[in-house]
């Protein structure tokens, strides 16, 4: 599929992706909040415990409280990651990860959070043709 | 005739382009005006945002608002009232200090200081969300930014202003009533006549009405100006000047429609 294509995705899909950043002002913790709180409109402390859960089954609670600019690119694509679950829409997709994942050896970092995660609906990933042979090496030490 | 040909051409894009960011202005203001009366909007989250706004424009600043409220009315009643005894217009000196300090000079400079803390904030924020993209974040996850980020501004300033001129005003009345009978009851009564006689109906509510339109003016047009900014980063200082400079204009407009409205 063509990237331009991916933008163009419609309201059935989640997109993590290093054209839709974070609000830099708010924390982690709120960023995933918002969306329990604007969308179904819960009260604070109910989306605050929502987007805690999300982070703590993703294995990274500990990023709760930091701001965009103090994470590093790993912790960030986590933030987008949960933020992107607790919409809870049927696909997920991530465009381009090693834009946002490029301290990590992404196709590895992207497997272990989705068997972290357990959640339903269907991952899709993104990515120029050239980097194919990354996900193949996941497949192969598998 | 080159020349004069360019001129007009140019004369004609500036005014074509004020038309078109009054009218940005006029359609922000619309949009915001009717979620403002939408119930949906009021939820515990736009609520809670607008509080967190009010505290930050507003009461963070108290102390440091209060001080420089405090050494300007001193300073303001020092002056009306030496003038005013050395012209033999003591009796007016109550009247004078009045009109000038809680009317006309504390609503304005409140609208300057917030204008300089808060507009300029605001303005930079909001471009710099714009470039970077935030806003399209947002709409993505459906979170809407109007009822999350812009509305509570609008109101947050709205309050803020309207409180702290009305705070600046009593401390002002205060510094008045101490400057001119000092620490004696002696005044009370024709000191609080003169501010009867002042504080009618209309005087009041167009008070109110001033200083509302003051809040407005330094939340909505940072916002607009900061959503008007393309997305290049070195845009965003460029915006925030032009966001001030409107700011500043149209705190002086209203300003001058209140006096001229008052007083001709």
């Amino acid at each position: 599929m063509l990237l331009a294509a991916v933008a163009a995705l419609d309201d059935d899909v989640a997109r993590v992706s290093h054209e839709l950043p974070l609000r830099a002002n708010l924390s982690a913790l709120d960023n995933i909040a918002l969306i329990p709180l604007y969308q179904r409109h819960l009260g604070a402390a109910e989306s605050a415990r929502q987007a805690m859960d999300l982070l703590q089954r993703l294995g990274h609670a500990g990023i709760a409280p930091l701001r965009d600019p103090d994470m590093t690119p790993a912790q960030r694509f986590v933030t987008k990651l949960a933020r992107a679950l607790i919409l809870k829409r049927p696909r997920l997709v991530i465009d381009r990860p090693g834009a946002m994942l490029y301290d990590v050896p992404y196709p590895v970092f992207i497997r272990r959070l989705a068997s972290h995660a357990d959640l339903a609906g269907t991952w899709e990933i993104y990515d120029f043709s050239w980097n194919q042979a990354l996900y193949t090496q996941v497949h192969d030490t598998e | 005739m080159h020349f004069l040909a360019a001129s007009i051409e140019s004369l004609g894009a500036k005014v074509t382009g004020w038309f078109a960011v009054a009218y940005g202005m006029a359609a922000f203001l619309g949009r915001a005006g009717r979620l403002l009366l939408d119930r949906a909007t009021w939820n515990r989250a736009t609520f809670d945002v607008v509080v967190k706004q009010v505290y930050f424009t507003a009461v963070q600043i108290l102390h440091v608002y209060l001080g420089y409220v405090l050494v300007i009315s001193w300073l303001m009643v020092s002056i009306i009232l030496s003038t005013a005894r050395d012209f033999g217009l003591t009796e007016f000196a109550s009247e004078m200090t009045i009109r000038v300090l809680v009317l006309e000079l504390l609503p304005f400079l409140t609208a300057l200081f917030i204008a300089l803390r808060s507009g300029s904030a605001i303005n930079t924020e909001v471009a710099l969300m714009q470039v970077n993209n935030e806003l399209d974040a947002l709409a993505h996850c459906k979170v809407p930014p109007m009822q999350f980020e812009f509305l509570p501004r609008l109101i947050g300033g709205v309050i803020s202003v309207v409180t702290l001129s009305g705070l600046a005003g009593l401390l002002a009345l205060l510094m008045g009533y101490l400057a001119i009978y000092g620490l004696t009851p002696a005044g009370f009564a024709p000191y609080t006549q003169t501010i009867a006689k002042i504080f009618d109906f209309q005087i009041v509510a167009g008070l109110i009405a001033k200083c509302a339109l003051f809040g407005l003016a330094v939340t909505l047009i940072p916002v607009t100006a900061g959503l008007e900014t393309p997305k290049k980063l070195f845009m965003v200082p460029v915006s925030v000047l032009r966001g001030m400079m409107r700011v500043f204009l149209a705190i002086v407009a209203i300003e001058v429609v209140s006096l001229a409205l008052k007083y001709i």
